[in-house]
């Protein structure tokens, strides 16, 4: 087989989340393709997690539909991941044989013919190594085994977690996987159908997306983060408090949304880059801020791992239902910009391009990601982080500017001001969230705020022109393409594939900037288009009404694929709506 | 370097007062002039963020980098534009409605965190901007447009509250005693940390001429008792329970408490001492 797909269930402290770490990392190293999403139960410590990875010799752009072969310590631990975890016909489930669940009540539908076999990971673990914690090692030794994952590379992995600092913890994790490998080779001979084939190539790095996006925003040069802990958006501020300090930045976790955000917008003011995250709920407490980063043309870069929602929502579960507040939220005519990444290399560009953005136009930039792009691992491409430079640059005002006529607001023909920096003799001024005249001045005047608003909206037509924001899969003459945003592009991607597979011509066009709308980009990537699907995780299609209002160029005939999040977009259920929206008027 | 003389005049603005006639908050404007002219902070130096609110349009009125921000918010915009940019003098301005109602959660963690800013509260006891309702620092019965019956309320009291969080500067001063202003504001202003100046500043037009009265008759001036030490705590949270006086004056002042900016020194070098990075792509090594 050229790739696989496993998962992984037991409750806390089976160290499941460890084992599917070590995987993704031992593909990396063989320079496979791994993708590996984690799912968590409710409960802060002890709840149930799984891990599903894919691992593949080709790149892969989703989590896989179905599961190959299926790792569970107990099945009582397997129950919460039924609506999750689904099995592919004829796949196969090793089980702790200790389990003292009958056989017919194992939670697997019968018509799945999925092979069962038990394995005593935790007999092994702890009669022969007497460590009964090490049995996620002996699972993956069991799996490296049978799937004929890199176990040299599983080896080197362990080594370089627990190597150098408990040097005995390594070695006993190896000891572990070598009794499960012992013990498929002993009981298991024949071994399964699902054996991964596959060469690898060059080393690959495994990253989280958010984990990936904080890295970005150092590549950008972040100095200044100010955060509050909310799932799934932690990892940034976790990230950048272990890794900005030494860059000489500061990160600050604030006693609120409301401090975090107004912090960000204070350290802009007085020059640094700054940035703040949340998720959903933290996000309707930033507004106020975002509002004033608008109006005083402050640059700022905003992140939203969304979360589902609304209000508390499902914390751990993914959607992409916060498009209509990013693009509307906060009082008044606020411009602002969207960016949306899609997958876990793409946060890092995406980073990079907020910042370019918020420094070069002066004014509040969303990155939407969300917790299915944030939480989840992926092997990506050294070279692709890099690919992509951009000179980030605030307009400061020349010598000539400063003094008694400085005026901070000067109307400008792209609607971008000189700014001082608080320092800069000759510079001072008065800033507000009041409406006000190119000097800053408060006013009440409608004429003024029509001068002004017209300044601060000049800039949205200019970033919408900014290139390299649309990008394009499939068949580039297609009549029938469909639109997607951010993490939905792994499944629509697979699913424009397969359909090409079954003979469709079909292209995916997946924008990274959602507002302002790229639409010279995106009329081109339309061009000749009869039929569009709008994709998405959002049960009122807020992607697909965001389209139809703010951009002119969808073809008369363009359909929605829209539900709710909580799981991630799947394959097969895209694949279904292009096929049922294809038809045979656009095949002639 | 160049020496240049600053007076109060070099520090005033263009941009028209919107004040009443009368109003606490211009004797609040004429000390901070003077205390910034006496220190001679240049003003490219100085930074003054406000919230919103009568006293928070103050920003605008002074030769600084002026930032009349949202309402409640000024502590941490100004905390993280001196976290930015430290060499900045940071004045931080606004209301008991700003300060001590709306934004309270950031005054608390201000305190806390101790970032190097003089907070300037511009106590008048009523919401003056919107015309007339009762504010956290309204005394108890009081009638105002949205206690018609009295205010059933009682009032907080902001330096007890700092004293109890470790401020480690926290004065009161009085609008209508300019010079006396002043000097407590240059103090915080030289103070290493947070410094908390409350100011008894009038509300003529919605609590009416008698306010000046009533601080004249009820203050005390601490360095008229002759043995007040404000280094002292337990005199100091005396001070702060008085019933029918009030305290104007240095009321609380120690030395050597790290500021927020020491600290965040302190972290990046612990976090240097463990890994330093030459360029940003050495990072890449940790996702090996």
């Amino acid at each position: 087989m050229e790739e696989v797909v496993l998962a992984i269930a037991g409750s806390g402290g089976d160290g499941v989340i460890t084992a599917g770490d070590f995987i993704t990392k031992s593909a990396a190293r063989k320079g496979l393709h791994a993708f590996m999403l984690k799912s968590y139960g409710p409960q802060i410590r002890g709840g149930e997690s799984s891990a599903r990875i894919r691992v593949s010799a080709r790149p892969v752009y989703s989590q896989g539909d179905f599961v190959d072969v299926l790792a569970v310590f107990s099945w009582k631990d397997f129950n919460r991941f039924t609506d999750e975890i689904e099995l592919r016909e004829g796949a196969v489930a090793l089980y702790d044989a200790s389990d003292p669940t009958p056989l017919e009540a194992v939670p697997i539908p019968k018509e799945k013919n999925v092979r069962l076999i038990p394995v005593p990971f935790k007999q092994l673990a702890s009669e022969e190594l007497k460590v009964p914690l090490a049995k996620n090692m002996v699972l993956l030794g069991v799996l490296a085994e049978l799937l004929n994952l890199p176990a040299d590379a599983l080896k080197d992995a362990v080594m370089q977690k627990f190597g150098k600092k408990r040097p005995e913890a390594a070695e006993i994790n190896i000891k572990a996987i070598d009794l499960g490998s012992a013990w498929v080779r002993e009981n298991l001979p024949e071994g399964i159908p699902y054996r991964l084939q596959a060469e690898g190539g060059e080393p690959k790095l495994v990253m989280t997306g958010n984990d990936a996006l904080a890295f970005g925003a150092i590549k950008a040069g972040i100095n200044f983060y100010a955060g509050y802990p909310i799932t799934p958006a932690s990892p940034i501020l976790e990230f950048l408090a272990r890794e900005l300090p030494r860059f000489g930045g500061a990160v600050i976790q604030t006693e609120d949304e409301l401090a975090a955000v107004t912090m960000a917008v204070g350290a802009s003011w007085a020059g640094a880059r700054a940035m703040t995250a949340s998720s959903g709920p933290g996000i309707s407490l930033k507004q106020e801020g975002i509002g004033l980063a608008a109006m005083a043309e402050i640059p700022l870069v905003v992140v939203n791992v969304q979360r589902a929602g609304p209000s508390t929502g499902i914390p751990s579960k993914t959607e992409q239902a916060d498009l209509f507040q990013a693009i509307g939220g906060t009082h008044g005519d606020s411009p602002r910009v969207v960016l949306a990444p899609a997958d876990v290399e793409d946060n890092f560009q995406v980073a990079v391009e907020a910042f370019y953005l918020a420094e070069k136009y002066q004014l509040p930039v969303y990155i939407l990601s969300d917790q299915f792009v944030g939480e989840r691992s992926e092997t990506v491409d050294e070279a692709v982080l890099f690919a992509r430079e951009r000179e980030i640059k605030r307009k400061l005002p020349a010598p000539e500017e400063l003094g008694e006529d400085y005026a901070r607001y000067k109307l400008t023909e792209d609607g971008v001001s000189p700014m001082a920096i608080p320092g800069m003799k000759g510079g001072q001024h008065y800033i507000s969230g009041l409406e006000h005249n190119e000097k800053g001045w408060p006013t009440s005047s409608g004429t003024l705020h029509q001068v002004m608003s017209e300044k601060r909206a000049k800039k949205l037509p200019l970033i919408a022109e900014e290139s390299g924001f649309v990008r394009v899969y499939g068949d580039e003459d297609a009549k029938f393409a469909v639109l997607a945003w951010g993490s939905s592009k792994g499944a629509v991607r697979e699913a424009v594939e397969a359909a090409r597979a079954k003979g469709l011509k079909v292209k995916a066009i997946v924008p990274q900037l959602i507002y302002p709308v790229p639409e010279k980009a995106l009329d081109a990537a339309l061009e000749g288009v009869e039929k569009a699907l709008v994709v998405e995780l959002s049960h009122n299609g807020q992607f697909y009404r965001f389209l139809r209002a703010f951009y002119d160029g969808l073809p008369r005939e363009t359909y929605s694929y829209a539900r709710a999040g909580g799981n991630p977009l799947q394959v097969q259920e895209v694949l279904k709506a292009i096929e049922a929206h294809y038809g045979e008027k656009v095949e002639a | 370097m160049e020496k240049v003389k600053l007076t109060a005049k070099d520090y005033k603005t263009k941009i028209p007062i919107v004040w009443c006639p009368g109003c606490g908050d211009f004797g609040v404007l004429a000390a901070i002039h003077q205390a910034v002219a006496d220190l001679a902070i240049p003003p490219e130096k100085l930074g003054v963020v406000s919230g919103i609110g009568c006293s928070s349009r103050i920003a605008g009125y002074i030769n600084a980098y002026g930032f009349n921000s949202i309402h409640g918010r000024p502590l941490p915009i100004a905390t993280g534009a001196k976290v930015a940019n430290p060499e900045l003098t940071m004045l931080v301005a606004g209301g008991d409605g700003d300060g001590y109602s709306i934004g309270m959660g950031h005054f608390v963690h201000a305190i806390r965190r101790n970032p190097d800013l003089t907070y300037i509260v511009m106590d008048n006891r009523i919401y003056g901007l919107t015309k007339g309702q009762v504010s956290p620092t309204t005394p108890e019965g009081d009638v105002t447009k949205t206690t018609p019956s009295g205010n059933p309320e009682r009032p907080l009291n902001p330096l007890a509250l700092a004293l109890e969080l470790g401020a480690t500067y926290i004065a009161q001063g009085f609008s209508g005693n300019v010079k006396h202003l002043k000097e407590l504001i240059k103090q915080g202003i030289e103070h290493k940390g947070f410094s908390l100046i409350n100011v008894l500043s009038p509300c003529v037009t919605f609590r009416g001429k008698q306010e000046y009265d009533y601080v004249r008759q009820h203050g005390v001036y601490l360095d008229e008792l002759g043995d007040y030490d404000p280094s002292d705590w337990n005199k100091a949270h005396e001070a702060t329970q008085w019933r029918d006086k009030l305290p104007i004056g240095v009321i609380y002042h120690v030395h050597g408490r790290k500021t927020l900016g020491d600290e965040i020194a302190e972290v990046q070098a612990k976090a240097r001492a463990k890994k330093v990075y030459k360029d940003v792509r050495e990072l890449i090594d940790t996702f090996r």
